[in-house]
């Protein structure tokens, strides 16, 4: 089966080829990120982020969610030595850079509890796949309808950061201005809370991405730099 | 010189699990030119503060210190009594040890339109989706 909806302002395609009926697990699922939206997008004013962001929840009042969330902005903030930072100066607390990942990953597991065992979730370009292998493609950079390299991907979740969809939306966190140095940056990883948050971070930091997220346990790293040059890990699951 | 020795010792003993863990840019091959520093964790280098730019530096170097992996030695530009900069001397080659230089492979960009399941890019807005190669595809349906 496959479905197609929009949630959170980017399309989330499903597609699972077990046999069976698992419409109420993809109910589920685009359930449970509208939920996540209501919960954690800053742009909504009523959401728990946005009354946390201006001071009106305190620290012990935050949902079990919302804490394991900001657990995860904060120990990428400390490892990219502030580059990527969900508080930027003059921004309210913008954590969407782990949300998508970590509540897509969570989908996921709806998903395999249900008994769905070969599936692919694509969020916006954030891939999750169960069984395998699945034919990923990177998407070029620069053409829209090509892609530059193709991965063979099974039981894993693919992420990737770049300028070309929302233009300059990821900010260093050390310098406050847009990140410089990458036109795209994909990781491969063992989960999508992982290799989203991972490939965000690593744009954020520009030229010293690529090598700061190939240094980080399971990521495999595909990045593309201004000059058009690719940098990729060895292990990089190429098709 | 007294008083410098406890600052080398602490210099080398806050340096290790830097050396050891912070995965240097400027070590990746052909990643940028070898003359871009390597980036340089906050709170593990004091920099130097605008009030000391204009005193005068002394360039200074450590005493050798012996650890279990081999030896260390630093050396230490001091701008006036702030330690500006830090620089290693000596370091062993132990594989515990070694900078975690994550290799990568340099190729060119190219463009192709393999057969492919779905698309990985940069997040896609709801608008662009309607152009976008992972609309054909879930279009297509298998």
């Amino acid at each position: 089966m496959r479905r197609v909806e929009h949630v959170m302002g980017f399309p989330v395609s499903l597609r699972i080829d077990d046999e069976g009926d698992f419409g109420a697990a993809a109910d589920e699922v685009f359930a449970w990120l509208r939920r996540v939206d209501a919960r954690f997008s800053p742009f909504k004013s009523g959401s728990e982020v946005s009354r946390y962001g201006r001071g009106e929840l305190a620290e012990d009042e935050l949902s079990a969610d919302l804490r394991e969330v900001l657990g995860l902005c904060e120990r990428y903030r400390s490892a990219t030595g502030g580059a990527f930072d969900v508080r930027l100066a003059g921004r309210g607390l913008d954590p969407c850079a782990v949300v998508k990942g970590w509540s897509v990953q969570r989908a996921a597991g709806l998903l395999a509890a249900a008994g769905a065992r070969r599936f692919c979730l694509n969020a916006g370009g954030d891939v999750v796949v169960s069984g395998g292998p699945w034919r990923v493609g990177i998407r070029h950079p620069e053409q829209a309808d090509r892609v530059c390299s193709v991965l063979a991907v099974t039981d894993a979740a693919v992420a990737t950061s770049g300028r070309y969809e929302r233009g300059d939306h990821i900010l260093d966190g050390r310098t406050g201005r847009p990140a410089t140095g990458l036109l795209s940056l994909t990781v491969v990883a063992p989960t999508l809370t992982e290799a989203d948050t991972t490939a965000t971070a690593a744009f954020a930091l520009g030229a010293d991405g690529p090598a700061w997220a190939a240094a980080r346990p399971g990521c495999e790293v595909f990045a593309v730099d201004t000059a058009r040059r690719v940098l990729r890990t060895p292990g990089l699951p190429v098709a | 010189m007294k008083r410098a020795i406890p600052v080398f010792v602490l210099t080398v003993a806050g340096l290790i699990p830097v050396w050891r863990y912070h995965p240097s840019a400027g070590t990746v091959e052909t990643a940028q030119p070898a003359s871009t520093p390597p980036p340089v964790p906050s709170g593990t280098a004091s920099a130097p503060s605008a009030s000391s730019s204009a005193a005068s530096s002394k360039v200074v170097p450590g005493t050798a210190v012996s650890t279990t992996k081999g030896v260390f030695q630093v050396e230490v530009t001091f701008r006036g009594d702030r330690i500006a900069s830090v620089r290693m001397l000596q370091a062993p080659h132990h594989p515990q040890t070694r900078w975690a230089v994550p290799e990568l492979i340099a190729e060119t960009l190219t463009a192709q339109s393999a057969h492919i399941d779905t698309v990985s890019g940069a997040t896609i807005t709801s608008q662009g989706y309607r152009e976008s190669l992972q609309a054909a595809l879930d279009a297509k349906g298998s």
